[in-house]
């Protein structure tokens, strides 16, 4: 009775959480002109219409473009960050570690609106400059999180054995340390591509006409399509981002890291 | 393993800094404009929002939706939680596995579904009129009612999570050992459960508090003006007004909540450790 009980609120649950993607995806394979579930008949049209809008496949390519360079620039601050917590006596561990955390802290959208303020506008920096600094900073607390995690499963006693048979503490770092979080680091690029690519308080006051990243301009198109088509490319963003997760815990058991 | 403090330092340097100078420093004098006014330094941007009455009743929906989310995911959460622990370890690593999906996936779209379902010609709509309960389609969207059920869709895998991990930690013999000594499921709940794992639902608790009242997403979508929370009266501030001050207060208030409920669940981890 209490099984029975447990399981259905088990599978209410799942019905809550993954139900609506069933229902979009139904809506965006739709042959019909509006946006309805059940779909008026079945067809791939809007899938392909989707990739047929110029305006879309520009916000998608500076979407991935800004997940990756900004998740780049995040891990190559932050291993070195991670590698400092967990080996070094570092002075002022705690302060450091607050300030490196603080993206974590103040919500996204005010950090996009001081970043207009007091460096797009002031500074004339370009607004894409603006959103890399942005969204770098918003990744950087996790690619610390991630690489510490794999870090302090890594023993200090073979590095501690390369060096005393005479490798330089760099170069222990670069042979022995590196290639044993490879698999950290790519799931900390993982997880901050994922954050960056789907951020969108940050770059909220930090698009414009021009310059949009793929989640905002699929906001602003909400107010105003009421067609399949946001449906199908809702679709479309999800089912990449379930090959992605499902690929990184096949190959490097992503939900130990989250 | 180190004791080389400069080495450390140094490594420390690029992070610090760019964190320091390209997120914090910005933020930092956003907060400082909310107190500054022509004649100096005062409160007076925070009283006048505080006593300004679409203020207060944005501010007072936020925290109700913040409450409510959290309290309506730790009664779902305990459920899932429970079910889920007691499964066979291959079961609950795949189930733990289709809660972090969702959390994965682009929060637009996760949103955008409740559109099709809770719209004038949606799903909620056809079978409320079909078995007869409206004849009229109800106005779903743009109501508190869509922003709550959004919300808590968005945030209820963080509390299962927490609870599934805080309850893995429970010793399993325990719930057995009451029940033969008489003990009735409520008992068991409130005397033994709730209490062993109280961390858990305390993280659970903040991480979704915190991602409720600062969500921008949802209110913006599934609320719109009618419903306003914090954020997204603070970007209606700036991009119908421009008004700084006001947007400023909002972000002090929204840090400050950020900070008293990371610094609780930063005080839970680290007595864990400790003991």
């Amino acid at each position: 009775m209490m099984r029975l009980s447990g399981f259905s609120i088990l599978a209410l649950a799942m019905l809550f959480l993954l139900g609506p993607f069933f229902i979009i995806a139904a809506a965006g394979l739709s042959a019909g002109d509006l946006l309805v579930f059940p779909p008026q008949g079945l067809s791939l049209r809007w899938f392909v219409a989707i990739l047929d809008i110029e305006r879309f496949r520009v916000s998608f390519l500076l979407s991935m473009e800004l997940a990756i360079i900004s998740t780049g620039l995040s891990l190559l601050m932050g291993v070195p960050a991670a590698y400092a917590l967990a080996r070094y006596d570092v002075p002022f561990r705690e302060a450091m570690r607050t300030i490196i955390t603080s993206p974590v802290i103040v919500p996204a959208i005010i950090a996009g609106l001081a970043l207009l303020r007091y460096a797009v506008i002031p500074l004339g920096l370009p607004v894409i400059s603006a959103l890399i600094l942005g969204h770098t900073a918003l990744v950087a607390p996790y690619a610390v999180r991630v690489v510490s995690v794999s870090l302090t499963h890594l023993r200090v006693d073979v590095e501690e054995a390369a060096i005393l048979l005479g490798a330089t503490r760099s170069g222990a770092f670069f042979r022995i340390v590196l290639p044993n979080i490879k698999n950290g680091m790519m799931a900390a690029f993982i997880l901050g591509f994922i954050t960056s690519f789907n951020q969108v308080p940050v770059s909220l006051f930090l698009t414009g006409p021009g310059i949009s990243t793929l989640p905002i301009d699929m906001l602003g198109a909400m107010e105003f399509v009421y067609d399949p088509s946001i449906a199908a490319l809702s679709t479309l963003l999800a089912l990449m981002t379930i090959l992605i997760v499902l690929l990184a815990e096949r190959l490097l058991g992503l939900s130990r890291y989250v | 393993m180190f004791a080389d403090r400069r080495i450390g330092l140094m490594l420390m340097m690029p992070a610090m800094f760019f964190v320091g100078i390209a997120f914090l420093l910005p933020v930092l004098i956003l907060l400082a404009e909310g107190l500054r006014t022509s004649e100096g330094w005062s409160l007076a941007r925070y009283t006048s929002f505080f006593s300004d009455s679409l203020s207060q009743e944005v501010m007072l929906r936020t925290l109700r939706l913040g409450f409510g989310v959290t309290l309506a995911s730790a009664i779902i959460g305990y459920g899932v939680a429970l079910t889920i622990a007691n499964a066979s370890p291959l079961t609950r690593s795949r189930m733990t596995a289709l809660f972090i999906l969702p959390l994965m996936i682009s929060p637009v779209a996760r949103t955008y579904a409740w559109i099709v379902l809770l719209g004038r010609t949606g799903l909620i709509n056809k079978v409320l009129i079909g078995i007869g309960l409206t004849e009229e389609p109800l106005r779903l969207l743009f109501s508190e009612t869509a922003v709550f059920i959004g919300l808590l869709q968005l945030f209820l895998p963080l509390m299962v999570l927490s609870l599934t991990s805080a309850l893995e930690n429970m010793p399993s013999d325990i719930i057995p050992a009451a029940r033969i000594l008489g003990a009735n499921w409520l008992t068991i709940f409130f005397r033994l459960i709730l209490p062993l794992t109280r961390e858990g639902l305390i993280i659970g608790g903040t991480l979704v508090f915190t991602g409720a009242v600062t969500a921008y997403i949802t209110p913006a979508v599934l609320g719109g003006s009618k419903v306003l929370m914090l954020e997204t009266l603070l970007y209606q501030r700036i991009s119908v007004a421009n008004d700084v001050a006001t947007a400023s207060v909002i972000a002090a208030i929204l840090i400050g909540m950020s900070i008293v409920t990371h610094s609780l669940i930063r005080r839970l981890t680290s007595g864990k450790r400790s003991s």
